[in-house]
């Protein structure tokens, strides 16, 4: 069995993609949020949102990709009434990513590309007529393609678990925005169903596909290579009657924009975040699939991930309090405490986890506070650094240098970060 | 130095319409006269450029009815700098032609009605030949801003690409648009372009470098590039060149490798470009609208996209071929290849010296004489505008002569970023050189 996913979601930033209208749908008016950009009115131009190609690069690099130095976009040529320009926006080999992993229980499953693409508008359809609602037109997507690595249905519910949590800590939540196209394939021929809305979906998709492609397997007959649709009703897929030639869309590079550099972009911060992440969502596999054993059991991973400084976990600041204290967006604080306090492990974990990734607080102690563990745990490793002591430049050069390897971090403020945190180590 | 332009008196400005109309009812320089009352120095702009308020067609049916909500960046720029916008001005539809033979209203040449005025940007020379002391708004992808001036006798301005936002302009192919000037004094051209340059925040492919004026003192001239010039246009330029030796230039001939494929590169990447361009033309949300609403959506599209013009048309079938899967390296790349190698050979001698070449390798044909010609041999007609379009290199059209009443234009070519210098260089003409015009309105 081979499956491989093409999956969207939304990034999450304030404005679309390539003009300053507010990127989220709101319940306003249609055709509100809108402007001569997003209704590709003619003489209007893109103009890069620099914030979606840092979250997008910041998940390439979280799925381990190569990024590409100088990323640049395409024109996917189509004719279709929510496709203003009568092009989409997207990326092809100059994706910012491309040829990353996800570690799955020591199997790697690939990932193709990470791409940033523009959202069509929104078609509304009636009886008899359609309408349109440009508002969506320009939300910066973030694409990610798979290998047809995944081989069964419980890596499918494992890699999506994974994105979810590496997701999480850039601000995504896959619960809302998750569409996916889906590549199934039992025997040679491949299947592919289109436009899957969220995770639940997915799975119930993927599990129908399977089941249907054994089935035909077993009773001899032959799979047709074709697209198929997904019905939520009733969790069947059902053929779409495509013509299954292959699609012609012209790609030709975006000449109203230009090459964008990716190596000045800071995005460390969130990269670290989203490793933290990944361990959670690891050692979450055997504690239960509850925030209340995580709080319980895996109190470092955690307070690093709320940003509970050492001073403070030693004199007992209860993490609820500390979490409370963030008064995070949507809720008071009283709101926080009460809510934690009734019953945290009722807390569905997404939206528990949701809510601490988007404190910055937090991003910035994770960073210092996982560095200062590795080089406690380097220095531990080899003593003869310890024992050559401060005064030893080339010694310290060198430690700096593993650091800075080790946590891709670099700059005049990293190496002084780093260089007090081994001071104050061995002055201990 | 500033500029010399028109600007009208409440009570004159009735006046000055009636005879702007006038003529342009013979001439067609105009898609769009505003006849509200103005009090800024008037300009006129191609019709390809976004006025908040006044139509915006690119000569095409497909925009007829459509009026940008906004103003093309150039155009806030010159408002905020005292200027203002007395019109659009007739084109090819959408920038398509050396001729100008791709409208509806067809301009003629001021000099001469029977003979081309020269395209795209036919109606910005013909109103920069018309009004006094006028410079138009034009805008060049492979020659439309040079041929037009030469054919019409006055002066045009190209400027390297980046230099001069797009923002606002309707686009033919982006990586080639140029917004550029018309005019007939060395002086307005250089106060409108002071006030336009600049980098935008809402064009990405802008830029902000700093504009110099270089003053090179050798002219070469491109042996190779002459080859298919027609032979009284060579004498003539050969006269010109002696011209400007007696001036203290240095005039040096060489050869360059590549020129030849110049325009088939030429018009590869811009129909490519174009026809992905010209996809936003649907039928339904501006300009022209499809009433039915029985049609499905391929019938709706096509039935919109049935009014373009005829080059339009052969431009997005041909660019869309292009850019198709199986034959992008045949085509595309090569074109892009061809591109970059040019650019590495002209920027070579552009170091130390202007090339300089005639603007067209042919006299001022009627109407008649190219109304039927094929597109190829249309297309063969840009062979000495296309090279410096292709490449992004500044580039000056100047009227030099007058073959039987008709005038002659030559183009110097400059280094990127080195555009003042190409008006350094017509200041340095207009010293010695009277244009001539049949008659001008103020």
């Amino acid at each position: 069995m081979k499956i491989g996913l093409e999956v969207h979601v939304a990034l999450p930033t304030k404005t679309k993609l390539f003009c300053s209208d507010l990127a989220y749908e709101n319940q306003e008016e249609p055709n509100s949020n809108v402007c001569p950009v997003c209704l590709g009115l003619p003489g209007a131009k893109p103009v890069l949102n620099q914030k979606a190609l840092e979250i997008s690069t910041s998940i390439a690099k979280a799925l381990n990709c190569e990024i590409n130095e100088k990323t640049w976009f395409v024109r996917k040529v189509y004719f279709y009434p929510d496709l203003p320009k009568g092009y989409q926006i997207t990326q092809l080999d100059g994706a910012v990513g491309i040829k990353g992993y996800v570690n799955l229980n020591g199997k790697r499953i690939g990932i193709r590309r990470v791409q940033i693409e523009e959202d069509p508008a929104r078609i509304i359809r009636e009886k008899d007529y359609s309408l349109i609602d440009f508002n969506r037109s320009g939300v910066p997507l973030n694409e990610i393609v798979t290998e047809p690595d995944i081989t069964s249905l419980d890596e499918l519910k494992g890699f999506i678990e994974e994105l979810r949590s590496i997701l999480y800590y850039q601000g995504v939540n896959i619960n809302q925005e998750l569409k996916t196209d889906l590549n199934i394939s039992l025997a040679e021929k491949r299947v592919e169903i289109k436009n899957v809305t969220g995770v639940r979906n997915l799975i119930a998709a993927a599990e129908y596909e399977i089941r249907r492609q054994s089935s035909l397997i077993q009773e001899g007959k032959e799979i047709n290579a074709e697209t198929r649709s997904y019905k939520e009703d009733t969790d069947e897929t059902v053929s779409s009657r495509e013509k299954e030639t292959e699609e012609e869309y012209g790609f030709t590079f975006e000449p109203d924009l230009t090459f964008y550099d990716t190596t000045k972009l800071s995005i460390q911060k969130a990269v670290i975040a989203s490793s933290v992440a990944k361990e959670l969502a690891y050692k979450n596999e055997y504690s239960e699939k509850t925030i209340r054993e995580l709080i319980l059991f895996n109190k470092k991973n955690l307070s690093l991930l709320i940003g509970l400084s050492k001073d403070e976990f030693k004199k007992g600041v209860s993490l609820i309090e500390k979490l409370a204290s963030f008064g995070i967006d949507d809720y008071s604080e009283e709101e926080f405490k009460k809510m934690i306090k009734q019953d945290i492990s009722s807390l569905e974990k997404d939206g528990f986890l949701q809510l601490l990734g988007r404190t910055s607080k937090y991003e910035e102690k994770a960073d210092e506070e996982e560095i200062e563990a590795g080089i406690k745990e380097m220095l531990s490793l080899d003593k003869s650094l310890l024992d050559r002591g401060i005064n030893d430049g080339k010694a310290m050069g060198f430690m700096i240098g593993k650091v800075k390897e080790k946590y891709h971090v670099s700059g005049k403020e990293a190496a002084d970060f780093i260089k007090k945190v081994i001071k104050s180590m061995l002055n201990n | 130095m500033t500029g010399k332009f028109l600007s009208l008196k409440d009570d004159e400005y009735k006046g000055f319409i009636s005879r702007l109309k006038q003529a342009n009812e013979k001439l067609n320089a105009f898609n769009f006269i505003d006849e509200k009352e103005k009090n800024g120095k008037i300009i006129s702009v191609k019709d390809n450029i976004c006025v908040k308020g006044m139509p915006a067609t690119a000569s095409s049916k497909i925009l007829q009815g459509y009026t940008p909500g906004f103003n093309a960046t150039v155009i806030e720029r010159l408002e905020n700098a005292g200027f203002s916008v007395i019109g659009k001005t007739n084109m090819d539809e959408f920038g398509f032609g050396s001729f100008g033979l791709n409208s509806e209203n067809l301009a003629k040449n001021p000099f001469n009605e029977e003979y081309v005025t020269g395209g795209s940007s036919s109606g910005s020379a013909v109103a920069t030949a018309l009004i006094k002391e006028h410079v138009s708004i034009a805008e060049s992808t492979g020659g439309s801003i040079s041929a037009p001036a030469s054919f019409c006798g006055v002066a045009g301005l190209t400027p390297t690409y980046g230099v001069i936002s797009r923002y606002g302009l309707i686009d033919y192919a982006s990586s080639l648009d140029k917004i550029g000037f018309m005019g007939k004094s060395a002086d307005n051209i250089r106060e409108v372009m002071e006030n336009t340059i600049g980098s935008d925040p809402n064009d990405t492919t802008s830029l902000s470098t700093a504009i110099s004026n270089k003053k090179p003192n050798k002219l070469y001239v491109i042996d190779n590039l002459m080859a298919g010039i027609n032979e009284g246009i060579k004498d003539r330029f050969e006269d010109l060149l002696v011209k400007l030796s007696a001036k203290g230039y240095k005039i040096e001939h060489v050869k360059m490798d590549y020129l030849e494929y110049s325009v088939p590169a030429y018009y590869i990447l811009s129909m490519s470009e174009a026809s992905t361009n010209l996809a936003k033309y649907q039928g339904f949300k501006y300009g022209f609208k499809v009433k039915d609403f029985s049609l499905n959506y391929n019938e709706f599209f096509m039935s919109a996209r049935k009014q373009f013009g005829k080059e339009a048309k052969r431009r997005v079938i041909l660019g869309t071929f292009i850019r198709s899967k199986s034959i992008k390296q045949k085509y595309y790349e090569k074109a892009l290849a061809i591109r970059h190698a040019i650019i590495g050979r002209m920027d070579k001698i552009l170091k130390d010296g202007f090339i300089i070449m005639p603007t067209m390798p042919i006299f001022t044909p009627k109407i008649s004489e190219v109304k039927d010609i094929s597109p190829v041999e249309a297309y063969s007609m840009d062979m000495l505008t296309v090279p410096p379009n292709l490449c992004g290199f500044p580039h000056l059209s100047f009227p030099y002569f007058y073959e039987k009443g008709m005038p002659l234009g030559a183009q110097v070519i400059t280094d990127h970023f080195n555009d003042y210098s190409l008006l350094d260089f017509l200041s340095e003409w207009e010293n010695d050189f009277q244009y001539k015009f049949k008659e001008e309105v103020s």
